[in-house]
């Protein structure tokens, strides 16, 4: 099977500076792949030249065999790849149901029919939010914020889910909580691709694991594996290992 | 406690954010039935047609946040082509209305392509640049545009073949036109397109992510508020019967800002109350022109640094407050409920 | 007169509004770029630094003394604005912006109120004209590119070189670190601004040394001050007087060569085309200091 995203020598620089330098990266589908790397190591590069925040400095990024290199953000989500941020997770000023339905009013490609969710309220209860539907989403607690920050990717019916560093700031109550939801995407026919550098999390989420570090790729396979290789326990040393 | 307490709907409750307005109008409308004076009436006509530009501002900065200091340049737009096509071509009143409010959507594209490519609080800057740049066009223009002097209007407006300049139905005229705009904005901000609008306010870079094409929708609710802004040039026209360049340069579109900040930008009833409070605020306090612009401006300060939601919103919230002081704080706390359906309820 | 002479002539008009304009624009780069205010009242103040150099001098003081006087008087002025009122605007720009609006309409009525709308004007401050070859030059277009020369080297040389600026610029760069580091970021805002403001203030008294001024005279120049600023890329000193250059010149050949009447359509123009190719200005500059969202 082809892979459903297809990163080709992908390298982004800033004035001198080089952010990510012919990174080849394949998401199969129905896989929650985790591409981690210590700070600086370009993952959040990779993840803002993907979506398309950045245009890259050469290389090509495909989806389902469709060039989207440099397409504009919104063109991005669009196409059927949903992403969520770090820091702006949702609406502030609005509640958190019309947060959600903002989110579904732009969708072109009907990517995932298999998906459970088809009105805003069942999206909500599938995050467990449904009790604060009418709550402005500012006044949200910070992990309840990150669940609404995934239900407004899902509501774009993504065939892929990028998630920057998804369970930033949230203790482990609520990672628990997050990872029980991201592990039940595949089934609903979501790949997800967590973008992170808690290897922890990326343990509990990930069959496969692709390392960053100074913008080049230097492993990629079975988690396991990945883990055992000297090259990553070198850049992690003293790390999160 | 929050969860189901709009037993009638959200139809319903958006609804009733547009009645108190309808209600205020049609009492507006019975004023006549007072005889009151021409001077009144004249000054009631103008606070309407500059409520009718407002509802245009209301929806690209209550709704979208942008903030544009050339929207009395676009009812500029609108009075001219009314001026030009009544000249040139004997175009009268209503026929002149689509048109104008096609010339001034077409020339707020023309601002906005660029000004919001530049983006930010440089906006704000490149839309009043266009502003003056207006202005000093029409002043240059000739006898085209009338040079300095500007233009004169003749030829009455009728409806229905009943002359309608007289200032009583003039009046009544510019209410019908101001409810309208009312509703047109009421339909717009409880539309999709409305969330669209408040998505892009709230945060571009979301909105993006969600599939909002954002440049495309900023400069759509920068070409809507074009459409309202010439309508009201055309009723400003035909009702001053001159207009001339300075009228639509930058301190025009100050003032207009400054109007729909002191009502309230992202509620229905703050144009119609910041329009209405700008024009009779000195006849009540008897301030001379120089003296009510001094309290305009001190307004806006105090309104903007006290109440940023504008006077209404302002009030409403320390009226409930009053109300529910004991046994429902918690829920009236502005802090903890949704203010976004109530934005378009109140 | 010769075409040459007229050249000349021209080019040291507009050099002479130019620095005026400069004066206005490098006081709004320098309080945009560093604190994030963007003042659209600075034309305001300078209005009211020519007002004030007016009433002094009518008063029967020398000229220098009255600049002086302005300088100070909108100085403080600026001190007050901005803490009684902008300083509760910081982390929200776009009120900063707004309030900015308000105090247009209150300086220019009030100035209106008490001293009527009319054109208001001093006898010129230095009277001579020298010939030089075929070309007349005002002496008192001279001391005004001079003194604007002088005033903006040592702004230069304040923000740039000494301990203060070192910190003010890392304040700009990051106002929570330096904050955290013992730089008391708050007063360095309020002194930028006073600084600013006292510029706008020197400006009045210059531009009321070469033209009549009326309470309205600061739209315009505001604006303009805003375009060069711009042009220059915000925050940019160098920039700014580069840009104030570019534009005084522009606008002294078209009021020589019969285009006076599109003198003032320059500015914007040229602002609108350097902002859609070069967003941040022709020579760069910051987008202001990143604020807390």
């Amino acid at each position: 099977m082809s892979p459903i995203l297809e990163i080709r020598g992908l390298s982004k620089q800033f004035g001198g500076v080089t952010a990510l330098s012919g990174v080849d990266l394949a998401i199969e589908e129905g896989e929650i792949l985790g591409v981690v790397g210590p700070n600086g190591s370009g993952k959040t590069t990779l993840f803002n030249v993907v979506t398309g925040v950045h245009k890259p400095s050469g290389g090509s990024v495909s989806f389902r065999g469709h060039d989207i290199t440099g397409l504009a953000p919104h063109a991005i989500s669009r196409a059927g790849i949903g992403y969520t941020f770090q820091q702006a997770m949702a609406f502030a000023g609005l509640c958190v149901l019309e947060n959600v339905q903002i989110a579904g009013e732009h969708v072109r490609v009907n990517a995932g029919a298999g998906q459970p969710w088809s009105t805003p309220q069942a999206l909500l209860d599938f995050v467990g939010l449904a009790a604060l539907a009418d709550e402005r989403a500012g006044v949200l607690p910070f992990g309840s914020l990150r669940l609404l920050g995934l239900a407004l990717a899902l509501a774009t019916q993504p065939a892929l889910l990028l998630l920057d560093e998804p369970a930033a700031g949230l203790n482990d109550r609520e990672t628990a909580a997050l990872v029980g939801l991201v592990r039940q995407l595949p089934g609903h026919g979501i790949t997800v691709c967590v973008i992170d550098h808690d290897m922890k999390l990326m343990q509990m989420l990930c069959r496969r694991l692709a390392v960053l570090d100074f913008g080049s790729k230097i492993a990629d396979g079975p988690t396991g594996a990945v883990l055992a290789d000297p090259k990553v326990l070198e850049v992690y040393l003293g790390g999160d290992l | 406690m929050i969860a189901g307490a709009q037993p009638n709907g959200p139809a319903n409750a958006a609804l009733r954010s547009l009645l108190p307005v309808l209600a205020v109008l049609v009492l507006i409308a019975l004023v006549p039935l007072l005889s009151p004076s021409n001077r009144f009436l004249s000054l009631a006509i103008s606070a309407g047609i500059n409520v009718i530009a407002l509802y245009g501002l209301s929806v690209l900065f209550g709704q979208t946040g942008i903030l544009s200091m050339g929207h009395a340049a676009l009812v500029g737009v609108g009075a001219y082509t009314a001026a030009i096509l009544s000249r040139d071509y004997g175009i009268g009143f209503w026929l002149a209305l689509p048109a104008a409010a096609l010339a001034s959507a077409v020339f707020a594209m023309i601002v906005g392509i660029p000004s919001l490519r530049v983006g930010g609080h440089h906006f704000v800057i490149m839309t009043f640049a266009f502003g003056q740049l207006l202005a000093i066009v029409l002043t240059n223009g000739g006898d085209y545009t009338g040079a300095a002097t500007g233009l004169d209007l003749t030829g009455p407006v009728t409806l229905f073949g009943a002359d309608m300049s007289d200032l009583t139905r003039y009046y009544l005229m510019v209410v019908a036109f101001v409810a309208a705009a009312a509703v047109a904005s009421w339909a717009i901000i409880n539309s999709p397109y409305g969330r669209t609008l408040r998505a892009i306010r709230e945060n571009e870079r979301l909105a993006a992510s969600l599939g909002i094409n954002v440049g495309r929708h900023k400069i759509g609710a920068f070409v809507v508020s074009g459409v309202f802004a010439g309508i009201s040039g055309v009723l400003l026209a035909h009702f001053l019967g001159h207009i001339s360049p300075t009228q639509f340069a930058s301190f025009p579109s100050i003032y207009l800002a400054l109007m729909v900040m002191i009502g309230g930008a992202r509620l229905i009833s703050g144009p119609l109350a910041g329009g209405i409070l700008v024009a009779f605020l000195p006849e009540v306090l008897n301030l001379d022109p120089v003296q009510s612009r001094i309290v305009y401006g001190a307004c806006l300060i105090a309104v903007i640094l006290l109440l940023p939601e504008g006077l209404i919103a302002g009030a409403v919230q320390a009226f409930r407050r009053l109300l529910a002081r004991k046994p429902k704080q918690e829920r009236e706390d502005p802090d903890t409920t949704c203010t976004t359906p109530s934005e378009a309820r109140r | 007169m010769r075409a040459v002479d007229i050249f000349i002539q021209q080019i040291l008009n507009g050099l002479s509004i130019a620095s005026v304009i400069t004066l206005i624009a490098v006081g709004v780069t320098l309080i945009f770029g560093l604190t994030g205010i963007i003042n659209f009242a600075h034309g305001e103040f300078l209005m009211i630094g020519g007002i004030v150099t007016w009433l002094a001098v009518s008063a029967g003081l020398s000229f220098p003394l009255a600049a002086v006087l302005a300088i100070l008087a909108v100085g403080l002025m600026g001190y007050g604005l901005e803490r009684g009122i902008f300083r509760f605007t910081l982390e929200r720009p776009t009120n900063g912006f707004i309030v900015s609006l308000g105090l247009i309409v209150v300086l220019q009525h009030v100035v209106v109120l008490f001293w009527n709308p009319n054109q208001k004007s001093i006898p010129r401050p230095l009277t001579t004209v020298w010939e030089v070859g075929g070309v007349r030059i005002a002496s008192v277009r001279v001391m005004v590119i001079l003194i604007t020369i002088a005033v903006v080297a040592l702004s230069f040389r304040m923000i740039t070189a000494s301990r203060y600026g070192r910190a003010l610029r890392a304040s700009v760069e990051d106002r929570d670190t330096a904050a955290l580091m013992g730089i008391p970021v708050r007063r360095y805002i309020t002194g930028v601004f006073v600084l600013g403001s006292a510029l706008a203030g020197l400006g009045g008294a210059l531009l009321i040394a070469l033209f009549p001024i009326t309470p309205f005279t600061g739209g315009t120049m505001v604006m303009k001050g805003f375009a060069v600023a711009l042009i220059g890329g915000l925050g940019n000193i160098y920039g700014a007087v580069a840009a104030g250059l570019i534009l005084g010149i522009v606008e002294g050949f078209s009021a020589g060569y019969g285009f006076s009447q599109w003198t003032d359509a320059y500015s914007f123009v040229l602002m609108i085309l350097v902002l859609l190719f070069r967003p941040h200005g022709l020579f760069g500059g910051t987008s202001g200091p990143r604020m807390a969202s």
